[in-house]
């Protein structure tokens, strides 16, 4: 597993890595369109407009899931000093970003069908929204400091603080009253949703990752060769 | 006792400077008051509307007008070296983000708690209201600190886009308004509210330091 922290090695294993997983993730995303609106049932009270869940749910859970990467590279990066976080800081957050403003659209389109507007002011809303602020302050850190060494950095130090805020998504529909409904699928107990919806939402939320590590690969290597001819 | 006198002298210092520079403070309430008056002129002069969104108004106001110094929070003290000099004479970075956090509360934020009752007049806020706001924001406007000392420190050496450092401050002073606002408008449950306001204040008042620490060692190693 060393690839994870050393900038050569990741180049050699992605380099292997690259193609499959972009062609997994074309055979998933088929798949996963064609159970989505063909092979899985309507719902009995939302009807056709439950296969918006298929694009929302996973886009949601990615966009956590990639400041949770960002944030345990940032404690690597400023505790254990392995530069290679830094690099992951930097490549990742707009993914992050374009995930979460996904999530935003997708749920707002839900949204008007099913709750009668487009955005309510709820505890899930909300700190979603957050969320796709800090990334955007993120990605304009990373535009805005002259002196690298620096900047990523107080990059790290930001995305640590900012780490308050992924509680607060997740738990916010336990803690508050709010228009958006109870976690169904991450929680300790049997999840509560059929199987036949099941099937293509893991599908999607696995065709999702592997789009994500496609490009975060390509943006990852960019980076590091940036980074050799600058120190050169 | 050598070391006190050292902390007395630092605020002896920051005291001299900002009687000096009181015309920035001043602009300050003034850009506060003004703000009031456009706020109402937007709304239209009825009384019982504004008595009802008053409390929200002068809380935003307040927090986007004690935004607008942030950028001499450490920046001048920066350029002409001073922090540096503080770091030589014993003071460890922590420590100097802490001093400078409290004579920021002293001397930018208490101007404004002195000025909350002549707005709560002006907004037709009742005297209850406007006794909560009081102890709602005396806590939340040291809380505002600790964020302005983290932002700034961040943007010390961004050169290009400053406006970044407010950004920040407002979008981690989210739960501080939600819970001062929600003071304020339930009255009856006002012990619990205002000690989930010094929780927050404990934790980003343990933060503050370590935080705004690194930046500014990061900055005065790389200048």
């Amino acid at each position: 597993m060393k690839f994870l922290v050393n900038p050569n090695k990741f180049n050699k294993v992605s380099n292997y890595l690259f193609k499959p997983v972009l062609v997994l993730s074309i055979i998933l995303f088929s798949l996963g369109l064609l159970f989505s609106f063909y092979l899985s049932p309507d719902d009995y009270q939302q009807g056709s407009t439950v296969r918006i869940m298929y694009i929302h749910v996973p886009s949601a859970w990615l966009a956590l899931l990639t400041y949770a990467i960002m944030t345990i590279y940032s404690i690597a990066a400023l505790a254990f000093r392995i530069p290679f976080g830094f690099i992951i800081n930097t490549a990742v957050a707009p993914i992050g970003a374009v995930f979460t403003l996904v999530c935003i659209i997708s749920g707002s389109l839900w949204g008007k069908p099913m709750w009668g507007t487009w955005w309510v002011w709820d505890a899930r809303l909300t700190s979603v929204a957050i969320l796709f602020i800090v990334y955007l302050i993120v990605i304009f850190i990373n535009l805005s400091f002259e002196n690298r060494v620096i900047k990523e950095k107080v990059v790290a130090i930001f995305i640590l603080v900012g780490s308050v805020n992924l509680p607060i998504v997740k738990f916010s529909v336990d803690w508050w009253n709010t228009l958006h409904q109870t976690a169904t699928i991450s929680k300790l107990s049997k999840p509560s949703i059929d199987p036949s919806m099941m099937t293509p939402l893991i599908i999607m939320t696995f065709a999702f990752m592997m789009i994500g590590i496609a490009i975060a690969i390509l943006r990852i290597k960019t980076e590091i060769i940036s980074r050799k001819l600058n120190l050169s | 006792m050598k070391f006190l006198n050292k902390i007395i002298f630092f605020f002896y210092r920051e005291y001299k400077l900002n009687l000096s520079g009181v015309q920035d403070i001043l602009t300050n309430i003034i850009f506060f008051f003004v703000s009031i008056f456009i706020f109402i002129f937007s709304i239209g002069p009825d009384t019982d509307t504004i008595s009802l969104i008053g409390v929200g108004i002068l809380w935003t106001l307040l927090l986007l007008s004690s935004t607008l110094s942030l950028r001499k929070f450490y920046q001048e003290d920066f350029e002409n070296g001073n922090l540096l000099i503080m770091h030589l004479n014993g003071f460890s970075y922590g420590l100097i983000a802490i001093l400078k956090t409290i004579s920021h509360f002293i001397f930018v934020q208490i101007p404004f708690l002195i000025t909350i009752p002549i707005a709560s007049i002006l907004l037709n806020i009742t005297n209850d209201k406007a006794f909560y706001l009081f102890a709602s924001f005396s806590i939340g406007s040291l809380i505002l600190s600790c964020l302005g000392s983290i932002s700034s420190s961040m943007n010390l050496m961004n050169q290009r886009n400053f406006l970044l450092g407010s950004v920040i401050v407002m979008i981690f002073s989210v739960p501080v308004v939600i819970f001062s606002v929600g003071l304020i408008n339930l009255e009856e449950d006002f012990n619990s509210l205002i000690n989930i306001l010094f929780g927050i204040l404990l934790i980003i008042f343990v933060i503050n330091p370590w935080a705004s620490g690194f930046c500014l060692k990061l900055s005065l190693e790389n200048n």
